[in-house]
């Protein structure tokens, strides 16, 4: 542990008197780092559930699902934005940081949480400074939520919680299973530029439980894969699902979303069906994503049903 | 070589170009299939994307060629200077600030219509502050110079406008607006872009006689009965027509107005006149042909079609400095 007396001299250095954040002096911060180091027994000592930094948007919203609000010190910046973040209107009421270690050095949190891709020169940075940093995995799926919550409501403090919540994702998830022979149309998440999302991602997971075939999956295609139209057409799915413009800023990323050729191939293009924000990050809303395609799904069938 | 026959075996040239552009693709159709889904039509997969998807690239390809051979052709014998050529001195990249702004800036409400219109704007503010700066008699390295200059500031220009969007895929769109691409493009983009470009080929094609009394100089072209201010603006507005409607399009590709006439000038009799109908056949197939190695030198990820047209005419252009280094002094 080299790291802990550079902490303590830096902490040291601190103004006689500053004030921190959420009103710790800084003699009590560095205590509670310290603190924070010697393990979880200590914290336990100090009967409180730690002061959590989140720098990722997904761990954002698990921490806004679990933790007290008065033991948030920041959120990412993108826990704002309701592309990203389902819960960004209850995300508002916290203060926002940009990731930069800086910032979480002077803050002092007892706990930061992130992701295991963002920013990893960052937490390298801050395990070095002596914080205790716990990172989630970058990829989800639907059938990675669960453990994320209960990891999430372990490390914060609220082990019970975070079990309650995540055995109701887990009952509402199998809720929604649908037999081995029930119907699948098949589908693609055609993005800005023409990116589709392949397997083992977020939102294959979700397209599979709410009973459709993603076939940029079936292609070969794994994360975020560049669908040329030309294929699209071929492959003509039952249903294209594209993203929703950003309403005040264009860009010629959404033109090709757009293209004529979709529609002359015959394909029924979505927009928008997914509530914003709900898949792309996995929390308990991310059964929302699925309820709303399971309704697009239900539809298709029907429609198919009456025409012929 | 006569200019009929040079025009006929170039015009073979784009053809040949023209139907391989629309073999290639990432669905492999057959040649059966391809013609079929051309011809018969229909709302087959093949049809949808030989109609659709190749044809519009294919058209594109071919006709920013040609504004661009052209548009090369008609500025070096009008600026009497042998390294102008609309991505060099600037009218390109200035155009696509033209569009960027329009575009980016909502002002077109995210239509593609408005953007030819900032695009010609801005080739035209770039081919006039030139005229200016070539006016001053100053030496053929200047104007180069300063086109250069024109081009940075326009490029530092678009960069910053798309970096300061809001969209966070704005920025990735600097790499298109400074290089171009042929890359997905619909019919609309051919509807928005053909009208200017055919008024801005004409009025280009049209002062062909004062090209050539131009080559005599100044006072010699007003001599032999040429309108210089007339001709002047005939040549800045078509230029501003031809380069801004393809750049609205396709992002700014380069020195394919370079490179093209300075390959056909030994294959005519060296009036510029004759050079400008064979540059633009040469620039369709130019582009037709660097659009092709875009989509297959890399399968699965297609480049940028300006790359590969730098990659060619930024040696060439190179070359041509070094060569007449005595000439620019």
């Amino acid at each position: 542990m080299r790291c802990r007396p550079a902490t303590a001299h830096t902490g040291g250095l601190a103004p006689a008197g500053a004030r921190l954040p959420g009103g710790w002096s800084s003699p009590l911060a560095v205590a509670l780092v310290a603190a924070a180091l010697a393990g979880p027994a200590s914290r336990a000592a100090a009967d409180e559930a730690p002061r959590v930094m989140s720098l990722n948007v997904c761990t954002d919203q698990l921490v806004l699902a679990l933790a007290e609000p008065s033991r948030i010190v920041s959120l990412s910046v993108l826990s704002g934005d309701p592309d990203y973040s389902y819960l960004h209107a209850q995300a508002g009421a916290f203060p926002n940081n940009a990731g930069v270690a800086e910032e979480v050095f002077i803050a002092r949190p007892d706990l930061v949480v992130t992701g295991t891709y963002s920013l990893h020169n960052t937490t390298q940075l801050l395990r070095h400074l002596g914080l205790r940093v716990e990172e989630f995995g970058y990829t989800q799926t639907l059938d990675t939520i669960a453990g994320d919550i209960r990891r999430m409501g372990t490390i914060l403090g609220h082990a019970d919680a975070g079990e309650a919540m995540a055995a109701t994702f887990e009952r509402d998830l199998a809720a929604l299973a649908l037999p081995a022979d029930a119907p699948r149309p098949t589908a693609v998440i055609f993005g800005q530029n023409g990116v589709a999302t392949g397997a083992g991602t977020l939102a294959d997971s979700v397209l599979a439980a709410a009973g459709f075939r993603n076939l940029a999956a079936e292609r070969g295609f794994s994360g975020m894969a560049p669908y040329s139209l030309e294929l699209l057409v071929v492959d003509r799915p039952d249903v294209v699902l594209l993203s929703a413009r950003v309403e005040d800023a264009p860009a010629l990323a959404d033109q090709v979303t757009r293209h004529p050729a979709i529609a002359s191939s015959g394909a029924m293009t979505a927009t928008g069906i997914v509530p914003r924000g709900s898949w792309s990050c996995g929390g308990p809303f991310t059964l929302e994503a699925v309820r709303a395609l399971r309704v697009l799904r239900d539809e298709l069938l029907a429609a198919e049903d009456a025409s012929g | 070589m006569s200019p009929a026959r040079l025009a006929l075996l170039l015009s073979i040239a784009v053809a040949l170009l023209f139907a391989a552009s629309l073999l290639v693709g990432p669905a492999a159709l057959g040649l059966t299939a391809s013609l079929d889904g051309l011809l018969s039509g229909g709302g087959e997969a093949a049809a949808i994307i030989m109609r659709e998807v190749r044809l519009p690239r294919a058209l594109l390809a071919a006709l920013v060629g040609f504004g661009l051979g052209l548009s090369g052709a008609a500025l070096q014998g009008f600026l009497r200077n042998p390294l102008a050529e609309p991505g060099i001195i600037g009218v390109s990249a200035t155009a696509s600030l033209g569009a960027v702004i329009m575009f980016y800036s909502g002002l077109a409400g995210a239509s593609m219509l408005a953007l030819p219109a900032g695009a010609m704007v801005g080739a035209l503010v770039a081919v006039v502050v030139l005229l200016a700066i070539a006016a001053g008699n100053t030496t053929t390295l200047t104007l180069i110079l300063a086109g250069i200059a024109l081009s940075s500031l326009a490029g530092a220009f678009t960069s910053l406008a798309l970096n300061l969007s809001p969209n966070p895929f704005a920025s990735y769109e600097i790499i298109f607006w400074l290089l171009g691409s042929i890359k997905d493009r619909s019919m609309l983009h051919v509807w928005i872009s053909l009208p200017p470009m055919i008024v801005g080929w004409t009025l280009i094609l049209a002062s062909a006689r004062a090209l050539d009394a131009l080559s005599f100089g100044e006072e010699a072209a007003q001599s032999l009965g040429i309108d210089l201010p007339r001709a002047r603006i005939m040549l800045v507005a078509g230029v501003a027509l031809a380069v801004g409607a393809g750049v609205a399009v396709t992002g700014a590709i380069g020195f394919v107005g370079l490179v093209v006439p300075h390959l056909l000038r030994p294959l005519t009799d060296r009036m510029p006149s004759r050079l400008l109908l064979p540059s633009g056949l040469g620039g369709a197939a130019l582009l037709l042909a660097a659009d092709i190695a875009a989509r297959t030198i890399v399968p699965a990820k297609e480049l940028n079609v300006g790359v590969l047209t730098a990659l060619i005419g930024a040696p060439f252009f190179l070359w041509l400095v070094t060569r007449s280094r005595r000439g620019l002094a």
